[in-house]
């Protein structure tokens, strides 16, 4: 199974050229810290509340792409809120994108094509093999978005990554997103690691159309 | 946190105590597990209003065994949530898609039971 980070990289990797789509970069950088803190939580490492955020078991998980980020959380001096976390661990994405890219290759998802910038997809070339784990995460998403089925705690996480990193205006039509875009909302508020990525996202936003409507000092 | 489960006119009351954490989430889906069997016959109520807190895990935990529940197309209420623990459930965002009722009573009313 992938890890929430390896899904959140494969799915803003652009099927056919394989290079990154276009993604507001504090977004993704939230949403992969998001991811990497989910994952403890799922592993009951890490539990939050809307007040803080704190380690249940500081034992290795053994994942590379978890353990620094539990060591750090376990070492802490003292107990913050999660948006305080998202935020620290968002500085550290370029590590956490660039582990879960190097995971994606080594599991025969993705294959480097050229090492500086481009990757592709091996799904391109071998299609009875590659290209099913973004395809099972895409229809994991689309088939929740399109029912009332109850998600399971998973899916409400990589939703609410993806909706942070603004994914589903392309994958879906313009009308398709009008259809699911309330059942995306309802479904990204059941987890509190995921809501604080969003509200996290916003703020920034916020922030960046304050300092265009003022313009350059 | 202490759970049990008792029948009240064909429905199944399950009753939590206590705090429901990433300590006692696993324990609360584990006896709902054993306590309601997939073929336990009407709907099922969750009274937390002995529950003092509730985290992530805990709320995961509610949907885990609420989710159970809708493939088992049997009717799952919570009910009794007050205080710092409606207002977890609240932020969540829970009532959009569980139901839930202020007292057992109104729970068990909209169930049929």
């Amino acid at each position: 199974m992938l890890t929430l980070a390896e899904e959140i990289v494969l799915l803003v990797l652009d099927d056919s050229s394989g290079k990154f789509v276009h993604v507001p970069e504090h977004s993704f950088r939230y949403a992969l810290s998001g991811a990497v803190l989910m994952e403890l939580a799922f592993l009951d490492k890490v539990d939050t509340d809307p007040e803080k955020l704190f380690v249940l078991d500081s034992d290795p998980t053994g994942d590379d792409l978890l353990d620094p980020v539990l060591k750090h959380l376990a070492e802490a001096a003292e107990h913050r809120d999660v948006s305080f976390w998202i935020q620290y661990f968002g500085r550290d994405a370029d590590n956490i994108r660039k582990l879960a890219l190097r995971r994606l290759c080594d599991a025969g998802v993705l294959k480097v094509e050229d090492d500086l910038f481009l990757w592709v997809f091996k799904t391109r070339r071998y299609p009875n093999r590659d290209g099913f784990a973004k395809k099972e995460v895409k229809q994991r998403i689309v088939s929740l978005l399109f029912s009332n089925d109850i998600p399971d705690p998973r899916d409400i996480a990589i939703i609410g990554l993806a909706d942070a990193c603004r994914i589903f205006q392309r994958l879906f039509s313009r009308q398709e997103y009008e259809r699911v875009r309330d059942r995306i909302a309802e479904i990204r508020q059941l987890e509190l690691i995921g809501q604080t990525v969003s509200k996290a996202v916003r703020e920034i936003e916020l922030q960046l159309a304050q300092a265009s409507a003022i313009g350059p000092m | 946190m202490e759970l049990t489960v008792s029948k009240v006119d064909g429905a199944t009351i399950i009753e939590v105590v206590g705090r429901v954490d990433g300590a006692t989430a696993k324990e609360f889906e584990e006896k709902i597990t054993e306590g309601v069997p997939d073929d336990a016959p009407g709907a099922v109520v969750c009274d937390i209003s002995g529950v003092e807190y509730i985290s992530s895990a805990g709320l995961r935990a509610v949907l885990v065994v609420a989710k159970r529940f809708q493939k088992l197309k049997k009717p799952f209420s919570v009910c009794g949530h007050a205080g710092p623990v409606a207002e977890v459930f609240r932020i969540s965002g829970f009532e959009k898609i569980i139901s839930m009722h202020a007292t057992r009573e109104e729970a068990l009313a909209s169930a049929g039971g």
